[in-house]
Order: C-alpha cells, then sequence, then structure tokens
C-alpha cells in the first residue's frame, strides 16, 4: 500500500483468502489494525530506515525556513507590490539556539546529528533514555520530564510514531509550557498536536510559530485557521519525497512482498 | 553662569592644549544667553570640564568638548524604511553622538569638523566623492556587514580615511541561509507550502518529488570564513564537499570538513549536485558564473547564491533555467535588489528569492553592530583595528 491507499479493513481482507503480506511505505504504521490483519494471518511490512534520513532532512529545513521566515521572504521578494525590501525585516538565529527534540528514535537521531552542527544545544525526551555514547556523539541532554524540554527550548521537534500514547502529546498545556519566543516543528503526525489548541496559542502568539509537514487530516480543510496564519509554514507530508528514497521504499516493499509470497521470513516485517 | 568669562578662560586653554584628534581631549564650549545649565567647573587631569545636557550655539572656531562627551558618528537616519533601527541607535548612543544625514546637511558648517566616523548599515549612507570633501576630520567608516562592494576603497583611502567591516558577525547566520536555501530549493519547499495552502487543492499528489540532500554533493565556491561555515553544516548530512578557492585551505582544515579541493572550478561544477557561491563581488568575481559555467553543471544541479548577485550573469541564468540546463536556483542576493518587478526570475517556479536576509537576525543585526562599533572606536583611539579593509 502507499500513502495509507487502499485501506485495509475487515471487508478487504474476509474478500482475499490468499492474502499473504501487507507492505506498507513509509515507516508510520498508525493507520494499519495490526491485530485485526494478524487474525488473519497476514503479514505486515513497512520501511522503516530508508525513509529517516529524508525525513531528518525536511525537519532541519523546516526548522531554518521558518527561524528565517524564508517563505514570507520569498513572498515579499517576488511580491508585485515590494518596492524595496525593508531594514526592519528580521527572523531568529539557528545558531547557538536550543533544540528539543521529542522522541529520540532514528529519525530523532538524525537531526540531532545535522543541528549539532549549527551548534545547537540539544535536550531530548524520549521513552527510554539513549547510551552515554549516543548522547556524547550529539551533545544532547536527556530531559526525563517533558516539561523541562518544553520550558528551555528554542525549537520543539515533534519525532515520535503516533501511538495512543502520543496522541495530543502536545496541547494547550504542553504549549504554555513553550517559549513565547519558541517554533513547534511537527515531522511525526499531525494527531500528535491538539490541532485546535495550537491554532490558538499561535493567534495568541503564546508561541511563535510553527511548521508543520503533517496534519490532521491531510490535506486540511480549505477553511480551516492554520491555512491563513502569517506565522505557520505547512508542507504536504514530504518527508520521505525524494526520488532516490521512494526508489529505495519501492524496492525494498517489493522485497518483503515476494519473501512473504515464498513463506520465507519477511523483511522489515512489523511485530 | 559663564557667558564671556568663561569663554576666555576655554579659549586660552584651547590655546595651551591645542586641538587633537582623541575625542576626550576636547572640551566643547558653550556660550548662550539662554544657556541655564548649573555647571560646575571641575578639573580633572589638567582639563577643564564641561557638563551640559542642553544643546546650546556653539562659539566659531574654538571646538571644545567635555569629558565624557562621545565623537560623533553620521548615520543616515534612525528608524524609517532605511534606517538604523532603533534598538541599534539606542547602542550607538552609548558611545558616540548621533548625526543623522538630515542634521549634518542642515547644519553643514557646525556638523562637518564634528564628524569622525560614518556607520554604514544596509550600504547607505552612500560614500561619495562630495560627503568625504565635506567631512575634514571623517577618520573611519564602520561598515556593518562583511561585503564592501558598495564602497570605493581607493578613493576612501585617498582621503585618509580609514574602512572597518564585520567578519566574524556576519559567517553564522549566513551559512544558515546557505543552508536553508540549499534544503528549501532541494525539497521543493516553497511550492509545498503554496500547495498546502492554496484554495485549490484537494489532495496531496504521491508522484509530487524533490531532490536529496544528505549524500549529495556540494560545490562551495569561496571557501572564506562563510564557506567554511557552511562546510561544516553540510558535512553533518553526510554531503560529499568539494571546494573552489583563490588559495588551498590547510590539510587540517579540509580534513576536518571532508573537504575536497577543485583547483580548477570546471572540475567542482561538473560534479556538484548543489553549487554554492560564497565569494566576495570584486572585479575578478564579477559574473563569475555565466553561460560556460552554468553549462558545465549538472541538468540536475541547484545554484545557491549568498554572496552578491553581481557574481552571477543573470540574464544567463534565466535562460539556463527557462531551459533546464540546470534544475533551480535559490538566491538570496540578486542584481539591483529588489529586482524590477516585470524581472522573468520572479516567475520561474523552480527559483527560491529572499530579500538579502543573510544577516537579517534579532542577535546578529546586534553583534554586527557591536563589531562595528568596536572598529570605529579602535581607530579614534588609535589602537590596533580588528577587521580594517584594504584596497587592492
Amino acid at each position: 500500500m502507499w500513502y495509507h491507499r487502499p485501506a485495509i479493513n475487515e471487508e478487504l481482507l474476509q474478500s482475499l483468502p490468499n492474502l499473504k503480506v501487507v507492505a506498507s511505505s513509509g515507516v508510520g504504521i498508525d493507520h494499519l489494525d495490526l491485530k485485526l490483519i494478524s487474525s488473519y494471518g497476514v503479514k505486515v511490512s513497512y520501511t522503516p530506515f530508508a525513509v529517516s534520513t529524508d525525513t531528518a532532512d525536511m525537519g532541519m529545513a523546516l526548522l531554518l525556513a521558518s527561524a528565517r521566515r524564508l517563505v514570507e521572504g520569498h513572498e515579499m521578494a517576488v511580491s508585485p507590490d515590494t518596492e524595496y525590501f525593508p531594514a526592519d525585516w528580521l527572523g531568529v538565529e539557528v545558531s547557538g539556539a536550543t533544540l528539543g527534540i521529542l522522541g529520540m528514535g532514528t529519525i530523532g537521531y538524525k537531526v540531532a546529528e545535522r543541528a549539532k552542527a549549527f551548534e545547537m544545544k540539544i535536550l531530548y525526551h524520549n521513552r527510554n533514555q539513549r547510551k552515554k555514547e549516543e548522547e556524547s556523539a550529539v551533545g544532547a541532554v536527556y530531559c526525563k520530564k517533558i516539561d523541562d524540554l518544553l520550558q528551555q527550548s528554542d525549537f520543539v521537534l515533534l519525532a515520535v510514531t503516533l501511538t495512543p500514547q502520543t496522541h495530543k502529546l502536545i496541547g494547550k498545556r504542553e504549549l504554555e509550557l513553550m517559549k513565547p519566543t519558541a517554533t513547534l516543528i511537527n515531522i511525526s503526525r499531525g494527531l500528535v498536536v491538539d490541532q485546535d489548541a495550537l491554532v490558538e496559542a499561535l493567534q495568541n502568539k503564546v508561541i511563535k510559530a510553527a511548521a508543520l509537514d503533517v496534519t490532521y487530516p491531510e490535506p486540511l480543510p480549505r477553511d480551516h485557521p492554520l491555512l491563513k496564519l502569517k506565522n505557520v509554514i505547512i508542507t504536504p507530508h514530504i518527508g520521505s519525497a525524494t526520488k532516490k528514497t521512494r526508489w529505495v521504499m519501492m524496492a525494498e516493499m517489493a522485497e518483503s512482498i515476494e519473501a512473504g509470497l515464498a513463506g520465507l521470513p519477511v523483511p522489515r516485517e512489523v511485530l | 553662569m559663564f557667558r564671556r568669562r568663561g569663554s576666555r578662560m576655554l579659549k586660552i586653554m584651547a590655546s595651551i592644549f591645542g586641538r587633537t584628534n582623541s575625542p576626550y581631549k576636547f572640551i566643547r564650549s558653550v556660550t548662550s544667553l539662554r544657556c541655564r545649565c548649573h555647571r560646575s567647573l571641575v578639573y580633572k587631569q589638567g582639563y577643564r570640564t564641561l557638563a551640559c545636557a542642553e544643546r546650546q550655539a556653539i562659539t566659531a572656531g574654538i571646538k571644545v568638548m567635555a569629558e565624557g562627551e562621545l565623537p560623533a558618528v553620521l548615520i543616515l537616519d534612525i528608524g524609517g524604511t532605511h534606517g538604523v533601527l532603533e534598538d541599534l541607535a539606542a547602542l550607538l548612543k552609548k558611545h558616540f553622538q548621533l548625526i543623522t544625514m538630515k542634521e549634518f546637511l542642515a547644519n553643514k558648517e557646525e556638523m562637518s569638523k564634528k564628524i569622525q566616523s560614518v556607520f554604514v548599515f544596509e550600504r547607505r549612507p552612500t560614500i561619495d566623492r562630495e560627503l568625504l570633501e565635506s567631512l575634514p576630520n571623517l577618520k573611519v567608516i564602520g561598515n556593518s556587514g562583511v561585503g564592501v562592494d558598495h564602497l570605493d576603497l581607493k578613493m576612501i583611502s585617498s582621503f585618509g580615511v580609514k574602512v572597518t567591516n564585520t567578519p566574524h558577525a556576519v559567517a553564522d547566520p549566513t551559512a544558515d541561509i546557505g543552508m536553508a536555501l540549499m534544503l528549501a530549493s532541494a525539497r521543493r519547499l516553497v511550492e509545498g507550502c503554496q500547495i498546502a495552502v492554496s484554495p485549490d487543492t484537494k489532495s496531496f499528489a504521491v508522484d509530487w518529488l524533490g531532490v536529496e540532500v544528505s549524500r549529495a554533493t556540494l560545490g562551495i565556491i569561496g571557501m572564506g570564513s562563510i564557506g567554511y561555515k557552511v562546510a561544516q553544516r553540510a558535512r553533518a548530512f553526510n554531503m560529499r564537499i568539494l571546494y573552489h578557492n583563490r588559495n588551498q585551505r590547510q590539510k587540517e582544515e579540509e580534513e576536518a570538513v571532508g573537504a575536497h579541493y577543485c583547483a580548477k572550478m570546471k572540475d567542482l561544477l561538473q560534479q556538484s549536485d548543489f553549487v554554492m557561491l560564497v565569494v566576495n563581488l570584486t572585479p575578478e568575481t564579477h559574473k563569475l558564473i555565466g553561460k560556460k559555467e552554468l553549462e558545465l553543471m549538472k541538468p540536475t544541479a541547484t545554484l545557491i547564491n549568498i554572496s552578491r548577485g553581481a557574481v552571477i550573469d543573470q540574464d544567463a541564468l534565466v535562460e539556463a533555467l527557462q531551459n533546464k540546463v540546470i534544475r533551480a536556483a535559490a538566491l538570496d542576493v540578486t542584481y539591483p535588489e529588489p529586482l524590477p518587478r516585470d524581472h522573468p526570475l520572479l516567475n520561474l517556479n523552480n527559483v527560491i528569492i529572499t530579500p538579502h536576509i543573510g544577516t537579517a537576525t534579532v542577535q546578529a543585526i546586534r553583534t554586527m553592530a557591536e563589531e562595528a562599533i568596536a572598529n570605529i572606536l579602535a581607530v579614534l583611539n588609535g589602537q590596533p583595528i580588528p577587521s580594517e579593509v584594504f584596497p587592492k
């Protein structure tokens, strides 16, 4: 399946008696009812590592674009109404700022590796603390309490999987703990953020800005307030949208399918 | 009240101590029938000092300054479209007496001898021969920013005036904007944002793709402070880094960022997925990238410019982009700025243009002013100058 389609529901599973394997693109599996599929004896595979580098790159792209007001700047540079570039038009510094990473899996760690080169101070929160050597390699400091990370970060980046525990992980309370000068970046899933709370926080300047590669739903309804806020960048879920990576994803899915059909252990099986 | 008696004593002092260039040895006499300041004559280190909050008429001929009176710096304006930002003006006022162009032109005779420095912010005020001729005591032009292509260094030097810039303050934010532009262009961030918010969007197309940054090849043309910081950042993306520079860097510097020297720019152009321009604008780098260079680049390559617009032959760039000779361009700088509103670069969807914001952060603007102030004060105090720029 590609981009959550086709939807795997009871009806479909019942109508495919010889179904052996469902190969899903990407690393997210929140769209799959794993219990249900397993009850039909069907295996599920995904492509967890193929997406990680590009998604980390996208996280950095959004962080930089938001901090430096790149989209707004471009619009000004090309607008038919622009006569001069005002001197008091400013963004905020990325180099030397504090980045708080929520979810330090493969993707989160790659973000940390990149942010280190910008001399960013890196805090992270994760279900489990990473090994000391891994922390030292990127200069990341563990925050056992998410509140500590939220209060100290200039940029908060969400890189968690969507599970019942991370659903609306960032709500009104968390947004109010963030600095009023902070930016929220989401490269995980739209549902990790309480979107209504986010809209309110952005409108009332509780936080400075947001940059979202993911929303709920995708696309947002065309009258959604997030589309109109100047301090929001939204991209159309393109975290893994590069030629090379998509090719690798396809190749991995084909490999998983072939193994599944041959009755062999399925590479990248979701257990 | 000192009036005539005071001014006579000060005349004597002035003739004894004479006029020197040091700002703190001047004492300014204020003679006016309307002066109501309470002054006390304080003898300090043999100089008579006056402190007065009111600016009144100054007797012609004798230029004296109270101890603690600050040297004068000329700026274009405070606030407004092109003036020095209010916060910066407050910072400058701690060290200088600010004189705006308006004030200077309204009172040329009085002001012209006072001005010992000019603070050039966003290329203004323009330094031309006329201005230099009208500022006989000018010692230094302190530029905010590192580029000095807008200053005629030879002409300025012929007046015995020094020029300083701010290479340290600009490096990090400019390297950051280079990375921001490279990532935004590769991943089609601006186009993507437009799709995400467009009223016409009903679904996100699955075959909508950008190109990878990680593990791609970045060719840096100009490996000075900024270019080197770009290399440090790009390394974290596992990019293969090539560079071309007037001089090869030291081996340890190259190894620290995994950069390979290309003595011939041609080699860099042919192998790079991203070409980033980080040179100064000089007669040698003017139109450094023209039709020939663009044709040497890969058709899948992206050109990023964070140096000066005139480093690229803009017409050749338009043609190359329209004919898909290269994939895309991302420009923080153009010539002129802004471009005319009917310029073809504004309509190409594979071009990102930003309004020269390489150092446009709250922190950088302040650090640049601090660096410029330090340079100006060094010149005025006869101390070693951190960043003087010399004509070729």
